[in-house]
């Protein structure tokens, strides 16, 4: 269960459709581009502002040819679908990708764990 | 063969520079732009031929970056780079082209791309080539995202704050988090506000048809109830004694 570093992008992603691609991590999934190619591919991340990258793709350019791209990054700007994989369980994936943001955020309580601040004395 | 004119002269750039890969062929659509130095830096992308001119990418104008290691495609492994501008040997500027698209299909909604491949002579340095440019597209998110709310500057959520019950409420709870943050003054009042709810839909569902004693005297009693049947049209074969 990947969740980002940055506070700012888990706030991001917790609010929005993004946590259910950052739940395609390790699925081979399709997606369709801005220009009308199309990728498909193992997704390895996806960030809060859609960039995505995929390993082991498929790549279908606008024009028809196919050809194989070890690894792809797309900026986010450039998505136009993402087909879900049949095998994801949307619901249950967005509820786990949103506990693993809690987790992350409270994990441990008081003093264990992550910290959104840094604190200034201890109790 | 003469020199794209898009090629200008300008010096490396000194700061931000994620990779530097010396030895690498640039390649527009297919032909050749000489042997350079690809940077990898945070601001820009640029490529500097040996004798010294060379152009610069914005990331934000970046679609896409691969890495492609099929022959059959391309006969070397390469990263390759698409750009939603177009670059033409002949044009005097870099900007997109208002229209004109040459070699295809003319849609109305057809965006210019541009593709560039950079070949290095040491392959092995693509994984790094292709890291740090992932590095640098995710420093420049799309100015341009009207879609999603994603200002959240003013609005971190402080944890800490929070579990001393100062600082603001978050835009976001689950239902489980709202309710252990209550004070027992706010469940009070959540458990009334939900009494008052819960009575309001039962009588709603007295009125439903389902004719008791109170459904009844409301009737009689002329008052006006102002609540909207469950579902339209339920209660027409309903016989009720006015």
């Amino acid at each position: 269960m990947e969740v980002s570093h940055s506070v700012k992008e888990r706030t991001i992603a917790e609010n929005s459709l993004v946590i259910l691609l950052q739940g395609l991590h390790g699925h081979v999934t399709t997606v369709d581009l801005r220009d009308e190619s199309t990728a498909t591919g193992r997704v390895t991340n996806v960030d809060a502002f859609m960039n995505m990258r995929l390993a082991e793709v498929t790549f279908t350019d606008r024009q028809g040819a196919v050809s194989r791209l070890d690894e792809l990054f797309v900026t986010g700007r450039n998505v136009r679908y993402v087909h879900i994989p049949d095998e994801v369980d949307i619901r249950a994936t967005i509820e786990r990708q949103l506990q693993a943001i809690h987790r992350v955020r409270y994990f441990g309580g008081r003093d264990k764990g992550r910290k959104e601040f840094p604190r200034a004395k201890h109790k | 063969g003469g020199a794209m004119s898009f090629l200008k002269r300008f010096p490396p750039p000194a700061e931000g520079v994620r990779h530097q890969q010396p030895d690498t062929e640039a390649v527009l659509a297919g032909r050749t732009l000489g042997a350079g130095t690809l940077y990898i830096a945070e601001s820009r992308l640029s490529w500097l031929e040996n004798s010294g001119v060379g152009f610069s990418l914005d990331y934000p104008t970046i679609s896409l970056h691969a890495v492609s290691r099929d022959l059959n495609a391309y006969p070397w492994e390469h990263l390759y780079v698409m750009v939603n501008a177009k670059f033409e040997e002949e044009e005097t500027k870099e900007a997109p082209m208002a229209e004109g698209e040459e070699e295809e299909d003319s849609d109305d909604d057809v965006e210019p791309i541009a593709e560039f491949r950079f070949v290095p002579s040491d392959k092995s340095a693509l994984e790094a080539m292709f890291s740090a440019m992932c590095e640098c597209q995710a420093l420049h998110p799309d100015p341009d995202d009207e879609d999603s709310d994603n200002d959240y500057e003013g609005e971190e959520y402080d944890v800490e704050a929070h579990e001393l019950e100062q600082g603001d409420i978050p835009t976001f709870y689950t239902y489980e988090e709202g309710l252990s943050h209550l004070t027992p003054e706010g469940q009070a009042t959540l458990e009334r506000l939900e009494g008052m709810l819960a009575q309001s839909v039962s009588s709603q569902y007295n009125m439903a048809g389902v004719r008791t004693e109170d459904s009844v005297r409301e009737f009689e009693d002329g008052m006006e109830v102002d609540i909207a049947p469950v579902v339209a049209g339920q209660f027409e074969d309903a016989e009720v004694d006015h």
